[in-house]
């Protein structure tokens, strides 16, 4: 039997008058598609492992969230003011991080002639794309988990209920409304990820991945965020579909999620700030569409 | 000669970026047990036709014809240039690969002991010289014991006694049926060592056969003298496909 190999655009199997050439080994038998992802996957996460920009980065992360911490005096005066200290730095590291884990993730690959040389294994691109992102993705779930698990480590020995406008609802903070932030940190960060792997998957050279990344995180960062005003200040985005809107930005999806489900929850009161069914279908569909691009650019010819 | 039908056949295959032609209306069969060489000046169409052959490119028109037995990986290639994920060892390395096909760690030990590089399995990739980075390649190019072999310059960068070794294992690859493709710019090797020869020149294939059939119908004293005959590029240049179309 003829079969059709490589990526198989253009080759063909035999045609049905010839017999099949039969060769004096032993033939492979097409190992299922979990244990091909698990393959891909651990080789990944030995990259991330060995590679030491990450453990600096984690250690940036840590030191950094730390200090906005202290400064800001939310140590002492619980979880939520301490969530609310560390959302602007957390908007502005996570992506910046999480970009770092992967702009180079399928790129490098490429660049090596590897991508090449694994079309000639039984192995999809689709396989490909979520071996490296899952590989990945563990590596950046702890470079953010592990500085945010220090800070809340940090608050909980030194919480003393300090704050004036905390200590009013001194009952509503709670350890739990921090493990929401770092949920939901961690949701933002997997989503940006998605990004920069598309990024790696679509630049063809290390410089035009960088330039990439960085529109890339121009855009999650500021341009989303201000086309919605934009929008609104025109008229052509109406103020009561905001809440919806602000879905469509994965920055302002975040923000708005912690702002509804870790402040407001912990105040009592105060304005609805997310749609939040809205936004985790925002985050969910940004990262998915990013690994299509990404699946679609690794198996192009 | 093995008696058996091609194991890949190449039909009017044309290949083309926009308006720069770079295979036109190329035809040729691999056969199994066999060690066939391509060879060609600088810019002929060499790699662009492995590309073809691997899958890796899709053809402009034409197609290519696998008809070897059903395997997890029909055909193995050893890239021009190959390089490694850094921070791993040779070993881990070709145990990613050999994953790959179901394969474990002994057997893709098996692959760096037919290259003759069992010694460096500890080391990492990147401490490898160039050459043992090829013959690394060559191993990664025979796991999953792929019917047909194609290797793209496996000599390039080698010292002499480690070019003979590289067709010293083609040549064990094409004793279970394989077939292995090879391109090289070392036409002595070739001459002595190839079953077949396939010289192509401004992507089109000039000439097909055995060295001395080649010699023979081209009145050569050599195959590096038959490469003169028959490609059109003046000695120390370059033919730039499309340039001079």
């Amino acid at each position: 039997m003829s079969g059709e190999t490589g990526r198989g655009d253009g080759m063909a199997a035999g045609t049905a008058e010839e017999a099949a050439v039969s060769v004096d080994t032993d033939a492979r038998i097409t190992p299922d598609a979990s244990h091909l992802l698990r393959t891909i996957f651990a080789r990944e996460l030995r990259t991330v492992v060995r590679t030491r920009t990450f453990l600096l980065l984690g250690f940036a992360l840590t030191a950094v969230l730390l200090g906005a911490a202290w400064v800001g005096g939310g140590l002492g005066a619980g979880y939520v003011a301490t969530t609310v200290d560390l959302l602007t730095p957390l908007e502005l590291l996570v992506p910046i991080v999480a970009v770092a884990f992967g702009y180079r993730a399928v790129l490098g690959d490429e660049r090596r002639g590897e991508l090449d040389v694994l079309e000639t294994y039984p192995v999809k691109a689709w396989q490909i794309v979520v071996g490296v992102y899952l590989g990945r993705a563990v590596g950046l779930i702890a470079a953010v988990l592990v500085p945010l698990g220090f800070v809340g480590g940090a608050i909980a020995l030194s919480d003393t209920d300090a704050s004036p406008i905390y200590a009013t609802h001194g009952g509503a903070d709670s350890p739990i409304l921090f493990v929401r932030l770092i949920v939901l940190a961690i949701l933002f960060a997997l989503v940006v990820l998605a990004v920069a792997i598309a990024i790696s998957a679509v630049a063809s050279a290390a410089r035009s991945a960088l330039a990439l990344a960085v529109v890339a995180l121009v855009v999650l960062l500021v341009g989303l965020d201000l086309l919605l005003v934009y929008g609104l200040s025109t008229g052509f985005l109406a103020e009561t579909s905001l809440l919806h809107a602000l879905a469509l930005s994965p920055l302002s999806a975040f923000r708005g999620l912690v702002l509804e489900s870790v402040v407001v929850v912990a105040a009592g009161t105060g304005p609805e700030t997310a749609a939040p069914i809205a936004s985790i279908a925002g985050l969910l569909v940004w990262g998915l569409a990013s690994l299509a691009v990404a699946t679609w650019s690794v198996g192009r010819p | 000669m093995t008696g058996q039908p091609p194991i890949l056949r190449a039909e009017n295959v044309d290949q083309s970026y926009g308006d720069v032609s770079v295979l036109e209306d190329v035809s040729l069969t691999i056969e199994p047990g066999e060690v066939t060489a391509l060879i060609g000046p600088n810019g002929a169409g060499k790699s662009t036709l492995i590309g073809v052959l691997t899958g890796l490119l899709e053809p402009t028109d034409g197609a290519v014809h696998y008809n070897g037995p059903e395997t997890a990986r029909p055909i193995g290639y050893l890239p021009q240039h190959p390089e490694f994920r850094p921070d791993f060892t040779v070993q881990e390395t070709l145990s990613f690969y050999a994953s790959l096909v179901g394969d474990d760690e002994t057997e893709a030990l098996d692959h760096l002991e037919q290259v003759g590089l069992e010694d460096a399995a500890d080391r990492n990739v990147e401490a490898l010289s160039g050459g043992m980075t090829r013959l690394v390649g060559i191993a990664q190019a025979t796991i999953g014991d792929p019917p047909v072999v194609v290797l793209d310059e496996p000599g390039s960068g080698l010292d002499p006694g480690m070019s003979l070794h590289v067709y010293d294992v083609a040549g064990s690859i094409t004793e279970t049926g394989a077939a292995v493709l090879l391109s090289s710019h070392d036409l002595a090797l070739v001459e002595r060592n190839a079953d077949r020869v396939v010289l192509i020149d401004e992507g089109q294939i000039k000439e097909t056969g055995t060295p001395a059939e080649i010699c023979r119908r081209l009145e050569a004293d050599s195959l590096f003298d038959a490469f003169e005959a028959s490609t059109v590029a003046e000695a120390g240049t370059v033919r730039v496909q499309g340039d001079t179309a």
